[in-house]
């Protein structure tokens, strides 16, 4: 049977939810909230790690790029090293989704709070390269430790969607 | 259903692992690449990355337009829980304010009659653009915003940013409808200032942390906690006396400032188009040439 244009579409569809996803984050992280916090956690980050374990095929290194990209373009960060860090993550989790996949969630979890510490100090260090200078660690850390916080609810979010809209992709 | 796996993927298969880690490795590489050009300012990327602050600009402005309606209703709700409060306040400080116009009128005429005795330069019109934050940068490495008004809205490179409390940075990126302001609290951020008592002069310098540095202050200066710091003008990029905040606290090796400007809150800014005769090149900052002193010259 050869598959019918409605359900290849429908497919392509669904296959696109992650990335479409990842841009929306994107936005939205770029879009001033006015809650109070100077440094915003780094959900795209999240949603790189979380689908380059549970869909790596439709979280691929080309659209990984593409988000870090733009990412850099909108927020005025060096052209280059949002990219490079989000392709640092999605290697590692490409990796090592074998340790991940079907266990608790917890140990994503902690698998997400050590990886995205490797991360942090990496995405500081080519920082500090680029300007020549040694920047501040603070913002970096917050970033970190506000991610780490707000994981399982992303987590949660993902897993629902993967769920309902991802079963069969 | 399970993926359908025809002969053909099943013969691809090893191919396809071996482009993907191609790619990989290959997309590392451009980003290196990506960086090590963006360092040395390549106009492409810069033209490239200003087509896509304009494309996305209008969906940013979409997206912020419900955050932005969600907090006004809040700080409305707010409000009318202490409105009685609030209108006996503001009378008063009503009433204040007028005696501080009347003040203020006088001794603008005053200065204004001074500098016609002395035949002094007056310093030169600025107009004002005022336009919406669309885009913060959350990130850790840098302080920017993204503005949704760009060069044909008259806004350019270098002009100075205000929010209601003081200054906020300067642009430093412009694409046709969007703008990126460097915040003074950003590495790169340099302005050179003055403390508005002493008139020492200085540099104000970003550290990437919400109180930025002053520097290069002279060896004899008194600085003390809480003298105010404005804009001193030199190099006519920034129009002089614009307030930025007060010397938060003094150690031996430096000097942090409290600035007025809540960061995290901002919602709208202006864009100074600040036309110093004679140092501006009139082709670069065309648009509403007719209202400023350029023209009429």
């Amino acid at each position: 049977m050869t598959p019918t244009i409605a359900y290849q579409f429908d497919r392509i569809l669904r296959g696109s939810v992650p990335f479409a996803l990842t841009f929306l984050l994107v936005l939205i992280s770029v879009v001033p909230t006015g809650i109070g916090a100077v440094v915003t956690p780094s959900f795209v980050g999240i949603s790189v790690f979380y689908w380059s374990i549970h869909r790596p095929y439709l979280m691929n290194a080309p659209l990984v790029f593409l988000i870090g990209v733009l990412f850099d373009f909108l927020t005025g960060t060096p052209p280059g090293l949002t990219s490079l860090i989000l392709l640092a993550l999605h290697g590692i989790a490409l990796t090592q989704r074998r340790v991940f996949i079907g266990k608790a969630f917890v140990l994503t979890w902690f698998g997400y709070i050590l990886v995205a510490f490797g991360i942090a100090m990496l995405s500081w260090l080519i920082a500090c390269l680029y300007s020549l200078a040694l920047l501040p660690l603070m913002p970096v850390m917050t970033q970190y430790a506000l991610s780490v916080l707000v994981f399982p609810m992303f987590a949660w979010g993902f897993g629902k969607l993967q769920n309902n809209i991802l079963r069969h992709t | 259903m399970a993926p359908r796996q025809g002969t053909v993927f099943k013969l691809a298969w090893p191919l396809k692992t071996i482009i993907q880690r191609f790619a990989f490795l290959a997309l590392i590489s451009l980003s290196v690449a990506l960086l090590v050009l963006g360092k040395a300012d390549i106009g492409a990327i810069e033209s490239l990355r200003s087509r896509t602050m304009d494309i996305l600009t209008p969906v940013l402005t979409t997206i912020s337009e419900p955050v932005d309606a969600f907090h006004k209703a809040v700080a409305r709700v707010q409000k009318l829980t202490s409105l009685v409060e609030e209108n006996a306040r503001l009378r008063e400080e009503n009433a204040r304010l007028m005696k501080w116009q009347a003040a203020g009128r006088a001794l603008e005429q005053e200065n204004e009659n001074y500098r016609q005795l002395l035949n002094a330069l007056s310093d030169p019109l600025v107009l004002p653009i005022t336009a919406r934050v669309v885009g913060d940068s959350g990130g850790p490495f840098v302080r920017t915003l993204l503005l949704n008004a760009g060069r044909r809205d008259g806004v350019r490179v270098g002009q100075a940013v205000v929010a209601s409390l003081g200054l906020v940075g300067r642009i430093a990126e412009v694409g046709e409808r969007s703008a990126r302001v460097l915040l003074l609290t950003d590495l790169n951020s340099r302005i050179p200032v003055v403390l508005e008592k002493s008139r020492y002069k200085g540099i104000l310098v970003g550290d990437n942390s919400s109180a930025p540095l002053l520097e290069f202050l002279p060896a004899t200066a008194h600085v003390a906690p809480g003298d105010r710091v404005v804009t001193s003008g030199d190099g006519g990029m920034l129009p002089a006396g614009r307030q930025i905040g007060i010397v938060a606290s003094v150690t031996d090796r430096k000097i942090r400032i409290q600035t007025f400007t809540d960061w995290s809150r901002l919602e709208y800014v202006t864009v100074l188009r600040y036309d110093l005769p004679g140092m501006n090149n009139p082709e670069d900052n065309p648009g509403d040439i007719g209202e400023s002193r350029l023209g009429t010259k």
